[in-house]
């Protein structure tokens, strides 16, 4: 049923295409000949040019919402242990950037193409350099398996074939519309599966680096302090699984496997922010 | 000697003291009580989901903790911190917090007067001049693993964990 949709869909696509000329349109219509395409096959039709600059563009709204920390050795600092978390990962080649944002939330944000921001807030309650690698790295989950890229394809494909199909193109906000407003992306939930994923991605890179593997659920559980009633964890509370669920579901996973790793926390090695 | 002693005492009293002042954890499910942080060690006692323990240490993985059932090494991940959630400490919050489902409730956003809300990441603007100084910081392969080096960091090899049924 669904298939048969989607073949409609590219009939309609081949029928337009013959008449389109507008520079608009012909974006327009790549973009949901992509998106089909990629529901038909299976295979993602994303470049990862693009994929990098849909994340920069989404990373220069968020740092027009929460500029940096202005503390050089600091993001030096986070772009060193994040890179080589990244660097275990099976994207390795991404020009992967990471960044301290201001902000007393605490939350932490993934963009596509590797750019990837730790709120001030989140970064003053870590305890060692494993708890950064293990909150990096969940993000570096994030990234690798483009959760984001693909909420953001669906949306262009409902988006654009509802559009269409309404005979309703054109525009400059309609291309707009393509990458949403702002960095609202950054803001909306992802499926609660992609969130455990991203923490079991967490802990085996976290462990490949070299770091103890027990960081992020550290992290989960000072998180799991919060009430989710306070303004500092509001949206990461929304838009994420309770700490206790993902730690119980984390739990689950490593099981045993973790029993005979060693790992280096590195207390005395994680970059104080200077007040 | 006398005062080696008192001092030894003394230091051992603060120690003691500050392991104490260490927090206390809520056992969010059932799990074994070991005498050692390993899979393998003799098993103690068995904790029940909604024991109160007091951490004590952590050991890679495991926490030593003290409960009403004994002391022993317990896994990190069947501890959570503190007291059960809030609204809990009564039988319901206890059971609500074992079966896992006092997380999935409606959780209101407030809007946080200093924080990143919704609204706000909508509405940000593009900053050129911030995204240049962020990718300014960049690390490359090369220097990340010069960084991994100094912290005696090692790569190994680990397989992904397949998703728990």
């Amino acid at each position: 049923m669904k298939r048969k949709t989607l073949w409609a869909l590219t009939l309609v696509l081949f029928s337009t295409a013959a008449w389109s000329a507008n520079p608009f349109e012909q974006q327009l219509l790549k973009t949901l000949k992509q998106g089909v395409q990629e529901k038909v096959t299976g295979k993602p039709a994303t470049s990862v040019e693009e994929e990098t600059a849909i994340g920069r563009q989404i990373a220069g709204n968020l740092l027009g919402a929460a500029p940096l920390v202005k503390d050089a050795k600091l993001q030096k600092y986070i772009n060193d242990v994040g890179r080589w978390v990244a660097d275990q990962s099976e994207r390795p080649d991404l020009a992967w950037h990471f960044g301290v944002i201001e902000s007393n939330d605490v939350n932490a944000f993934a963009a596509p193409g590797g750019y990837i921001f730790v709120t001030r807030g989140l970064y003053q309650m870590l305890q060692s350099e494993a708890e950064l690698a293990g909150v990096l790295a969940h993000e570096v989950g994030h990234v690798i398996r483009q959760h984001h890229l693909k909420i953001l394809q669906q949306g262009k494909l409902l988006d654009l074939g509802s559009q269409l199909l309404a005979k309703n193109i054109g525009g400059n906000d309609k291309v707009q519309g393509l990458i949403g407003s702002g960095a609202e992306i950054v803001s909306r939930s992802l499926d609660k599966d992609a969130e455990f994923e991203a923490d079991r991605i967490a802990v085996v890179l976290a462990t490949r680096a070299g770091y103890d593997a027990f960081g992020l659920p550290a992290v989960l559980q000072q998180i799991g302090h919060f009430a989710k009633d306070d303004g500092d964890v509001a949206l990461l509370f929304k838009t994420h699984p309770h700490p206790d669920d993902r730690l119980g579901k984390l739990g689950t996973a490593m099981g045993d496997r973790f029993d005979t790793v060693k790992g280096k926390s590195l207390e005395k090695s994680l970059y104080r922010i200077r007040q | 000697m006398k005062n080696i002693k008192l001092c030894l005492a003394l230091g051992a009293l603060l120690l003691s003291g500050a392991l104490h002042a260490a927090e206390s954890g809520t056992a969010i499910k059932k799990d074994d009580l070991k005498a050692e942080p390993f899979r393998d060690a003799k098993t103690m006692a068995t904790l029940a989901a909604g024991d109160k323990v007091d951490i004590l240490k952590k050991d890679g993985g495991w926490y030593q903790v003290k409960s009403a059932r004994g002391k022993g090494w317990v896994r990190m991940l069947s501890i959570r911190k503190g007291e059960a959630r809030k609204g809990g400490g009564d039988a319901s919050g206890v059971l609500a917090l074992a079966s896992g489902r006092a997380g999935t409730g409606k959780v209101v956003a407030t809007t946080g007067v200093r924080g990143l809300n919704e609204e706000e990441l909508k509405a940000a603007k593009f900053n050129e001049e911030e995204l240049k100084l962020a990718e300014s910081y960049a690390s490359s392969k090369p220097e990340a693993a010069k960084f991994a080096a100094e912290g005696k960091l090692v790569a190994r090899p680990f397989d992904y964990l397949p998703a728990p049924k």
